[in-house]
């Protein structure tokens, strides 16, 4: 048997004290989800949206289909905890733990090297926003949901729940119910944003739900690229992260939604993320899951205009005690639309990935193309791979292509290059590296160092 | 001790992970010094006979492989490699998005560590942009492939692809080469590296492996065909059929071959 590299290797297991100046009772019941809202000072139009949506929570079943939801616990878990009085924009203003804690991830670091701005979000609200100035005056906005339901409610109003409705599926529904922090961001029409915004999520205490919300608006002609991080501490309980994602691609716009997902193997990661793409519109979702217990998550892209273009690129990693479905869902409802969706998936160590993905092209919308390739490496015997792929085809002149492969480790590749010096485990890396790298290399580059560095930490004692 | 460095097989028989015995009893020698042949018939056991000097996990090996006699038949490939055994693969596989470069950087600073004072922290495979050289840097060492690319007449372009992927045959052996020259190994076994090539890649090929010989590298020439041997002229040659060697000769020995073909040998 191989060591288990996970707890030794995770380097975003360290927790901090719990200190907050809220914390919800244990569990969900009607007085914890009116308790969020008050805490807020909510208007009375998102107070109704909340209890609506919990109800729906309540009535709908767990989903019958892809991982079972068995052992998660809706009645353990804490789902609001209010960790500072206020945000702020320095990081030095931060008490000594959180600050510490960023510190340790190195994301004060990154802002000063490549980001336009940053939004940190530790357990339910998020404890520092800093925006270039630039932006600002650019019409740009780039805030956490609370303080974009207070200063921008009209405009929350206007697309809160639109793509994602809380009828959408169980989690969207407690999504809506409890939701707390995320980011708005607006972009003005033809306004581009060069480098990056950052947001970055963190769980520090035990059993803790985080359920962020986060909604794009990207007028047209405009551009933005977001990039958002996530981590926990290492705990025998269970914890849960449950966020929507709605982005609004308006004529000629694009948007970049770049993840890059490190939970700890004790998270469930359950994420509802959607985009609506108008004419000429470009969506792409880039989004690398290498962390949590389970992860269900289908990024998807609605193509309502006439040629508009929707991506998905996911690279997925399963070790020891993970199961990464994942995958993407492109609907194409308007003439000569395009969509991409790649997925790569590694699973090691009696790890399972499945891709589960969708594409739907509806009657009369004439020569559009959609193509589909799934790879899967398997490192070891004990590890499992899926494919489930769901084709609505009903127009005769679209173009739609699937490919899948699964591969194991290849000896052969492995004795090339070991016959060049290079170790076992060296080469391991390299050839997964190798097999990720068409997605790696659409990654900043800070980014894409990152994700190698992680998959490397990973593969560390893979071979025996 | 330089250039007088020997890799000699003692009564070695190679099987597959079946049993089934391939090379039955072999002994041979080669010298650093030399440009070593192994000629014979498809299906003789040439090809086995290079996997198993490299260490492929496939094949058992029975009595001693010695490298300076000391017994390296139980050593990991990557150990072998260090040890300066190279092998130009015959039909060298496919490794998507693991770029020549990225390669030859890797097993530059693996193989040259002691020379270059490497430090005990691990290379990050994919970006080492440490590069730990202390007498050749980064651009350097780069200059030193494109060079060596240039004499072999290889795109540049390619060397920053996954190496293999979707190379014609000529280009492969051409990268298999390469890494030879570049690496600078004691021995460098190539295994039929001449099939497949036009007269003109042939030339450069030739042209390459004596500058490769030149260097100080010893040379081990796997062929079926004397052509590529008027370019190379050997020091020794061995015949090789049916898993066991039946003649070991000098130069003369492949104008016999190319007149009487293997049948004499019997």
């Amino acid at each position: 048997m191989v060591p288990l590299p996970s707890k030794d290797h995770y380097a975003f297991g360290f927790h901090k004290p719990e200190t907050y100046v809220y914390k919800s009772k244990k569990g969900l019941d009607m007085s914890v989800e009116r308790d969020i809202s008050y805490q807020k000072l909510e208007p009375v139009w998102m107070r109704d949206i909340r209890g609506k949506a919990y109800d729906i929570f309540f009535s709908k079943k767990m989903p019958s289909w892809g991982v079972s939801l068995h052992d998660l616990s809706f009645d353990d878990m804490y789902y609001y905890i209010k960790p500072v009085e206020s945000q702020v924009s320095k990081w030095k203003k931060l008490p000594k733990d959180i600050k510490d804690t960023y510190d340790r991830i190195g994301i004060p670091e990154m802002e000063k090297k490549f980001l336009s701005g940053v939004s940190a979000q530790y357990e339910s609200e998020v404890v520092y926003k800093s925006v270039q100035k630039t932006l600002s005056a650019k019409g740009v906005i780039f805030a956490d949901m609370d303080t974009a339901l207070r200063e921008y409610p009209e405009l929350v109003r206007a697309y809160f729940g639109k793509i994602v409705p809380s009828s959408d599926n169980k989690f969207a529904a407690l999504n809506t119910s409890v939701w707390s922090g995320g980011s708005f961001i607006y972009v003005p029409k033809n306004v581009r944003i060069e480098l990056p915004l950052q947001a970055y999520f963190r769980i520090n205490a035990a059993n803790m739900g985080q359920f962020e919300r986060t909604l794009i608006i990207a007028d047209e002609g405009s551009f933005v690229h977001y990039v958002e991080g996530c981590t926990a501490p290492i705990y025998s309980t269970d914890s849960l992260h449950s966020a929507v994602v709605e982005i609004f691609v308006k004529k000629g716009a694009r948007v970049r939604y770049t993840t890059v997902q490190n939970w700890s193997t004790n998270v469930y990661n359950l994420v509802t993320k959607r985009a609506r793409v108008e004419e000429e519109g470009i969506m792409e979702w880039v989004d690398g899951n290498l962390g949590s217990k389970i992860t269900m998550k289908y990024p998807s892209v609605y193509l309502v205009g006439a040629k508009a273009h929707g991506e998905v690129l996911s690279i997925a990693y399963a070790g020891h005690g993970q199961t990464q479905d994942a995958g993407g869902k492109a609907i194409h409802l308007a003439p000569e639309t395009t969509s991409q969706i790649i997925s790569k998936s590694i699973a090691r160590n009696g790890g399972r990935t499945s891709y589960r993905g969708m594409v739907k092209m509806i009657h009369g919308i004439g020569k559009s193309k959609s193509k589909v390739v799934c790879d899967a490496l398997l490192i070891d015997d004990m590890s499992r791979s899926d494919t489930y792929p769901t084709m609505d085809i009903q127009e005769a002149s679209a173009i739609s292509e699937h490919e899948a492969s699964v591969s194991k480790i290849n000896d052969d590749q492995l004795f090339y290059l070991t016959s060049r010096g290079i170790d076992q485990q060296q080469a391991t890396s390299m050839i997964v590296n190798g097999f990720i790298e068409p997605i790696v290399k659409e990654l900043p580059l800070e980014y894409a160092v990152e994700l190698n560095r992680l998959i490397e930490l990973q593969m560390e004692g893979s071979v025996g | 001790m330089k250039q007088k460095q020997i890799l000699s097989f003692k009564n070695v028989s190679v099987s597959t992970k079946t049993d089934t015995e391939i090379l039955h009893n072999i002994s041979l020698t080669f010298r650093q010094d030399d440009i070593s042949v192994i000629m014979g018939p498809n299906g003789s056991g040439k090809s086995t006979l290079t996997q198993a000097i490299m260490g492929n996990p496939e094949y058992k090996i029975k009595n001693s492989i010695c490298f300076n006699n000391k017994n390296i038949s139980n050593l990991p490939t990557e150990k072998r490699s260090a040890l300066g055994l190279f092998l130009a693969f015959q039909s060298p596989i496919a490794i998507p998005g693991v770029s020549v470069m990225q390669i030859l950087r890797t097993a530059y600073q693996e193989l040259h560590a002691a020379k270059i004072g490497k430090n005990t922290n691990k290379v990050n495979a994919i970006f080492n942009t440490r590069w730990e050289g202390k007498d050749i840097t980064i651009s350097e060492f780069v200059d030193m492939v494109e060079k060596y690319a240039g004499k072999l007449h290889i795109d540049s372009g390619l060397l920053t692809r996954g190496i293999h992927d979707g190379f014609s045959g000529g280009e492969r052996k051409k990268i298999e080469l390469l890494q030879a020259l570049i690496l600078k190994p004691v021995f460098a076994i190539f295994d039929e590296i001449d099939t497949g090539l036009d007269v003109d890649a042939l030339k450069t090929v030739a042209n390459g492996i004596r500058e490769l010989h030149k260097q100080g590298t010893g040379i081990i020439l796997i062929t079926h065909y004397q052509r590529i041997l008027s370019y190379i002229p050997p020091d020794v040659v061995y015949v090789v059929k049916q898993g066991s060697v039946i003649a070991r000769g000098d130069a003369s020995l492949v104008s016999r071959i190319d007149k009487e073909g293997y049948k004499q040998f019997t």
